[in-house]
């Protein structure tokens, strides 16, 4: 089977590197071993939260300037237009998303606190600034019966602004009836029962008899799985204006995120293997031929280039046994240092050593393997080394910033 | 599986890998409409590990899923969430099958009997009268339009018309026809052997060849599905060993069912064979690939067609055989359909409690099959088939149809020889 791209991993980068590629008319060919961590997302995107020093960055652009050569930033090569054009991205895809490259705003967690953020979708709510809110009387109303969402956290999150804050359930019948399996009361459960209109109707007149008198409201993001269509449909059939936070995973804006990007790279005529998983490559010098999956035994999968966007220890794009840390699908050089006792310090909110582990790459995001660079291959996303995606919050900008870098750097060959 | 158990140091179906993320729960077709399931991890990894404690936490359920696999196709961490459940359902379900559960499962025994009176059968089995006794005395849901029984099953087609000349090729592949094209649709299996005959392949059939045992597994005669699947295998081994022949197969769930089910579910060995029993579209496919054969397409043919990936072609993986054979045709302007289960899943939606639960998790695929606007829909699963039809009346046809339909024949004959 022959494309000009195979993609390894279906998660933010991998796919914004699949829809870059196919717009520049490339048949491209994705493989996806499970599905991504996007369904653990926020609803908003990254570029740099906070600097080196822990300190929260007012303009990302600019603070991005400073970092040292070692962050996977330094190999894209303009960062405010390849920001720019992942926002587009996002909203040829169906993703609406307010935000600037060039001021962070801020959302608000479903712990209640405050985080800089670059983008996030356009009917959740926002700060510009963390200390003052634009209202004077909220209400932050939750589904009964919903546990993802710890709303007492929300409302003590917002009272330390000087905000008057109610909290109050509620419920219609078919959110009742949702409840029978109450462990199963999730954010994407929930989501489905809101697919039919007369059930968003009802929410509506629920909300529209709590909010009176509020000056916003306050539910949690758990409309329009698929599109977002039954959350815009929530918001105009409530008088109050009202605005989406973020849940606790399984991730209603994080899954819609994911199938709006999976959509339009089918439209665009991609190929998605879905639920394979990459058992290895076949290289010969410098290049890597074909790569062979799981499921497709024999079948060898040939390409002009690859692009490596396998994420982190969690996704499997890097694993750690006793002596090592390695890359499991191709087995291509890891940047980490020191013995297995020095990969992670005391206190698990600390800067820990092992969040900046990943593949290294040369300046146009090539891999090594057995440092040898290997030119038709490149990395983007978590997979890369040398930035701590949790400290600095810089996940989706690294993911979506160097998956348009390899693609450009692919096109430009 | 035991072996594998011993040297990898990972439980069976990689039960302890879940992290429960809930992944899977997303992706359940059942979760997402019934909301008396309790979903692929609860019912899943997070009731296994109290089952293993005690059988008093079964729950009976886990009949409500569908076995679509669809839960170890999310899974970023590859366990087997469906085997789990299965697996769970054969040891401790105290469920006994009622006679419309083994009608139903009989594929093969009722094919045979309803062959014999075809037009009788047929004719009263689309009265209203019949459906609506079956729906208040066995339980078989009224709304349903069962598949039409041929007079003239494929097995005595194939004898009469198309043995004799198969041995004339100089390459040769065995067909596991399945019940669909033996007792309803022979013409999917007529095509499967113009095409192969047409690429210079002699198509033979088995020894002896019983229902791959799917709708056995799914409704508990798990006795008889193993003694049909040994003969099965013992038949594919004579095939694939003694006279080194691939056995190919044109419905997906079949052939899901004796590489994976069979080892996963039944217990029994199929290592030795398992990588020769696959989709004619993944046969043909390799050979296009490789260069070995060479298609070539009616210049006038020219259809609109959108391709369904049915559950276990999902799971199998092999969604892209089917789909790039079909983009070769010239003359297909293709269509992709988002992924998700029709809800039919081969005898469920048939049953009278589950027809609303089935109707319900389809309804985004047929509105997505509506607003395509196209000539046939195109899945490589008998029972999708059904269900697509019936609730969308878009036609759907088997990828090996469409092919032999757009085929050019004594091109591809004169190209391959």
């Amino acid at each position: 089977m022959k494309f000009d791209t195979i993609i390894i991993g279906g998660g933010l980068a991998g796919l914004t590197a699949g829809l870059a590629l196919l717009k520049a008319g490339q048949k491209v060919a994705l493989v996806s071993d499970g599905q991504s961590a996007l369904h653990f997302a926020s609803g908003s995107f990254d570029l740099l939260g906070y600097d080196a020093q822990g300190q929260a960055v007012a303009n990302p652009v600019e603070a991005i300037a400073q970092l040292d050569a070692t962050h996977p930033y330094s190999k894209v090569s303009d960062i405010a237009a390849t920001a720019q054009e992942a926002q587009q991205l996002l909203a040829e895809c169906g993703l609406k998303t307010k935000g600037d490259a060039q001021a962070n705003h801020y959302r608000l967690t479903p712990m209640g606190a405050l985080k800089p953020t670059w983008l996030t979708i356009d009917d959740f709510v926002t700060l510009d600034e963390p200390a003052t809110a634009p209202w004077k009387k909220v209400l932050v109303a939750n589904i009964m019966g919903y546990l993802d969402f710890p709303s007492k956290f929300v409302v003590a999150g917002l009272r330390q602004l000087g905000v008057e804050v109610d909290l109050k359930a509620f419920t219609t019948p078919e959110l009742t009836r949702a409840r029978k399996s109450p462990s199963e009361m999730r954010a994407t459960n929930i989501s489905k029962v809101l697919t039919h209109p007369a059930v968003v109707a009802e929410v509506a007149r629920e909300l529209n008899t709590l909010a009176t008198g509020y000056d916003a409201v306050l539910v949690p993001a758990v409309a329009g799985m698929r599109d977002g269509g039954e959350a815009t449909s929530l918001k105009e059939q409530v008088d109050t204006p009202l605005y989406y936070v973020a849940t606790l995973p399984p991730s209603v804006p994080g899954v819609r995120t994911q199938m709006l990007l999976n959509k339009r790279f089918a439209q665009l005529g991609g190929t998605f293997l879905t639920g394979d998983q990459v058992t290895g490559g076949k290289l010969e010098g410098d290049k890597l031929m074909s790569i062979n999956t799981a499921k497709l035994e024999d079948t060898e999968l040939r390409a002009r280039n690859y692009v490596l966007a396998t994420g982190s220890f969690l996704s499997h794009g890097l694993a750690a046994n006793y002596e090592r840390v390695y890359e499991p699908v191709l087995g291509l050089d890891v940047d980490y240092s020191g013995e297995r006792k020095d990969w992670s310090r005391y206190g698990v909110f600390n800067d820990q050593p092992y969040m900046h582990f990943g593949v290294a790459t040369d300046a146009k995001l090539h891999v090594k393997k057995d440092g040898k660079v290997i030119n038709n291959c490149y990395a983007a996303g978590a997979v890369l080394s040398g930035n701590n995606r949790v400290k600095m919050a810089d996940g989706a900008g690294v993911d979506m910033l160097t998956a348009l870098q390899a693609a450009k750097n692919i096109l430009q060959k | 599986m035991a072996n594998k158990t011993q040297i990898e140091s990972k439980s069976i179906f990689n039960f302890e890998q879940c992290l429960k993320c809930s992944i899977c729960t997303v992706y359940c077709p059942v979760a997402a409409v019934n909301p008396t399931y309790p979903g692929p991890k609860q019912a899943g990894p997070d009731g296994e590990r109290y089952r293993l404690k005690s059988p008093v936490f079964f729950d009976e359920s886990l009949k409500k899923c569908l076995n679509c696999k669809r839960c170890e196709v999310a899974c970023p961490s590859n366990v087997n969430v469906g085997d789990i459940i299965q697996a769970a359902r054969m040891q401790y379900s105290q469920h006994k099958p009622g006679l419309r559960d083994r009608i139903l499962a009989s594929t093969d025994f009722v094919g045979t009997m309803a062959n014999r009176f075809a037009p009788i059968v047929n004719t009263t089995l689309a009265w209203g009268l019949t459906k609506s006794l079956m729906h208040g005395t066995i339980g078989v849901d009224k709304h349903r339009t069962f598949p039409a029984y041929t007079n003239q099953r494929f097995e005595t087609w194939f004898k009469r018309n198309a043995q004799a000349s198969q041995d004339q090729y100089s390459k040769h592949v065995s067909y596991f026809h399945g019940c669909y094209v033996n007792y309803n649709f022979p013409k999917l299996g007529q095509d499967f052997v113009k095409i192969m005959n047409a690429v210079g392949y002699g198509v033979h059939l088995l020894e002896k060849e019983r229902c791959c045992g799917v709708a056995k597994i799914a409704n508990g005669l798990y006795d008889q599905a193993r003694k049909h699947a040994n003969i099965n295998i013992n038949s594919i081994k004579k095939s694939v060993q003694d006279e080194g022949r691939p056995v190919l197969t044109t419905s997906s769930t079949c052939t899901f069912t004796l590489r994976d089910e069979y080892d996963h579910l039944l217990g029994i060995d199929n290592s030795s064979v398992r990588d020769q029993v696959m989709l004619a579209t993944r046969f043909l496919f390799q050979l296009v690939d490789q260069g070995k054969v060479k298609l070539a397409f009616k210049p006038d043919y020219k259809r609109r067609i959108a391709y369904h990936s049915a559950c276990h072609m999902e799971r199998m993986g092999w969604t892209v055989y089917s789909t790039e054979l079909l983009k070769m045709v010239p003359g297909i302007d293709f269509v992709m359909l988002e992924s998700m289960c029709c809800g039919i899943a081969g005898t469920y939606g048939f049953k009278k409690e589950n027809y609303e639960t089935s109707q319900q998790i389809g309804a985004p695929l047929f509105e997505q099959i509506k607003n395509a606007h196209v000539d046939c829909v195109s899945t490589d699963c008998e029972t999708c088939k059904w269900q697509i039809e019936m609730s969308t009346g878009v036609p759907v046809e088997n990828p090996i149809s469409i092919l032999a339909d757009a085929l050019d024949v004594e091109k591809t004959i004169a190209l391959n020889s």
